[in-house]
């Protein structure tokens, strides 16, 4: 048997005090890990650009090379580059069809076995 | 001749029931979903053969009269493990995982070993949406306790209000179903409403499933076309350091908070750390496949154990199954609005698509935010920005539980 009793204050209690704990726990998780991007983002980032940035410059022209990282149309060119220069080198095959010819040597370990798949011979 | 005509009394086929044999056919239907239409089926297939091994007459792999005796106090079997260990059957003794709420952290850890944080870390205000998503549960918990008061004011007879209405702890359990996320809803039930477990796993895998069918409609009600063309800014990318340090951080944060959130979050983190940390890739790989694989195993043909045709035909089943459907319904919608509400405040404004995909359902939910964005802009690529919500929405889900479990167990 079901209760039939509802303790309505306990119930608005579980329904609003639930939902605003879910949404304040969630906030200062979100606190936290922007705390933790704050603290762990910038100085690798400059670390591991700083050569990369220096090997773009050899190759790209000067404006791609000053473009900031984030624009859109420096990415794409850079990306067309590559995809033209490594579609560029290809192995260059002879057009030509060739049926390699499969030849069953005698050998005493399969004789039997040669000798049965070879009846209709 | 006497053995003869006992071993024909004995058949299941002399012994079956007319609402066994209805369970059956809600077996097969389910198999049916599961393999054909592939609606879940990791789960759904051995929740569907569970369900058809416990209505088999005579079978004797799940007795639901023992788990009644180890939940009466009055009985000697009370929280004997000792007793379902000796006159249990197999699928008894495998229900022990689900009823110490052993399997849905194992499932939870191997979830955390599968899931890639890296959308949340760089985008964490993705947890608001998450946890706005989570306004399903708590709204069908409300709405499931007034079931009972609603038929009393209508003069109902009081066996009627006694069977279809539902007390605090199972309108809790209700509610979880809104988390849209299995494990999480097997973990609450299984200590709040054990009797309801069978139909509410049933409905929360289902509804999942039905994902891409339940949300775009709300979507497209609550946002206007310019909302759903809203572009976001490509995410930063996450160090490697950050991915390592997010999984300890919140679990001793959100342990520290809500002891009772802790077995879920630990575990969900305990996964994700042996997946970033990269020195245990021996333990990782095992929590995504074999660990993983076998829990499933475990746990869905127990819990498809559990939806014996006392505890599945009924009133109440049904009523889980509607309730379930509006908790969905207010998850994606709560997530859209607060999306919306933020964009108010916010200089670069999120699409309000991706606020849906805080209703977990990982990454089905997530899909459909893509799906639904691209129908308005092909060129716009929601996906990663809706991962952010859809692995908050595991951690809220967790969360969500934890209060529940705290206040109402």
């Amino acid at each position: 048997m079901i209760m039939l009793s509802v303790n309505w204050p306990h119930v608005w209690m579980v329904t609003l005090l639930g939902f605003c704990l879910v949404l304040c726990l969630l906030f200062v998780l979100i606190f936290i890990l922007q705390l933790l991007g704050f603290l762990m983002k910038e100085k690798p980032a400059k670390q591991a650009a700083a050569p990369a940035r220096e090997a773009v410059a050899d190759i790209l022209p000067k404006e791609a090379a000053t473009a900031k990282s984030g624009d859109a149309a420096t990415t794409a060119a850079i990306a067309m580059a590559l995809h033209l220069f490594y579609n560029g080198i290809h192995d260059e095959e002879p057009t030509k069809v060739t049926i390699k010819k499969v030849e069953r040597r005698y050998s005493p370990w399969n004789s039997k076995l040669y000798g049965i798949n070879n009846l209709h011979r | 001749m006497g053995d003869i005509i006992e071993f024909f009394k004995g058949m299941g086929f002399m012994n079956i029931e007319w609402r066994q044999a209805v369970m059956l056919c809600i077996s097969f239907f389910l198999l049916y979903l599961a393999i054909h239409k592939k609606y879940e089926p990791l789960l759904l297939l051995p929740i569907a053969f569970g369900m058809l091994l416990t209505n088999l007459p005579g079978s004797g792999m799940f007795h639901s009269e023992l788990w009644t005796a180890f939940l009466d106090s009055s009985n000697p079997a009370y929280h004997s493990y000792g007793t379902i260990m000796r006159e249990g059957g197999l699928l008894d003794i495998l229900y022990i995982g689900v009823k110490a709420g052993v399997y849905p952290c194992l499932i939870f850890m191997g979830v955390g070993a599968m899931t890639d944080f890296g959308p949340l870390i760089a985008n964490p205000k993705s947890l608001l949406l998450g946890a706005a998503a989570q306004l399903g549960i708590f709204l069908t918990f409300l709405m499931a306790n007034s079931i009972g008061p609603l038929l009393e004011s209508i003069g109902a007879s009081a066996d009627v209000i006694a069977n279809w209405g539902f007390s605090e702890a199972q309108a809790g359990s209700i509610g979880i179903i809104g988390g849209a996320d299995g494990p999480t809803s097997i973990f609450l039930t299984s200590k709040l409403a054990p009797e309801l477990l069978g139909p509410i796993a049933i409905a929360a895998y289902s509804y999942m499933a039905l994902v891409p069918v339940i949300q775009p409609p709300i979507m497209r009600a609550l946002t206007s076309k310019q909302e759903r063309s809203i572009k976001m800014k490509q995410l930063r990318s996450v160090s490697k350091t950050e991915k390592i340090v997010f999984p300890i951080a919140i679990t001793t944060i959100v342990a520290l908070i809500l002891p009772d959130a802790a077995p879920l979050i630990g575990c969900l983190m305990l996964g994700n750390l042996a997946k970033e940390c990269g020195v245990v890739d021996r333990l990782s790989k095992t929590m995504q496949n074999e660990l993983m694989n076998i829990v499933v195993i475990f746990l869905g043909l127990t819990v498809g154990a559990t939806a014996t045709w006392t505890s599945f035909l009924n009133i109440q089943t049904i009523l889980i199954l509607l309730m379930g459907i509006l908790a969905f319904s207010c998850g994606t919608a709560g997530g859209i609005l607060l999306a919306k509400l933020m964009n108010l405040f916010l200089k670069e404004k999120i699409n309000p698509l991706i606020g849906s995909a805080g209703v977990s359902a990982v990454p089905m939910a997530a899909r459909v935010s893509q799906t639904v964005g691209q129908e308005e802009d092909p060129s716009n690529f929601l996906l990663m920005h809706a991962m952010g919500p859809n692995v908050a929405g595991v951690i809220g889900s967790a969360v969500a539980a934890g209060i529940l479990l705290t206040m109402l167990g």
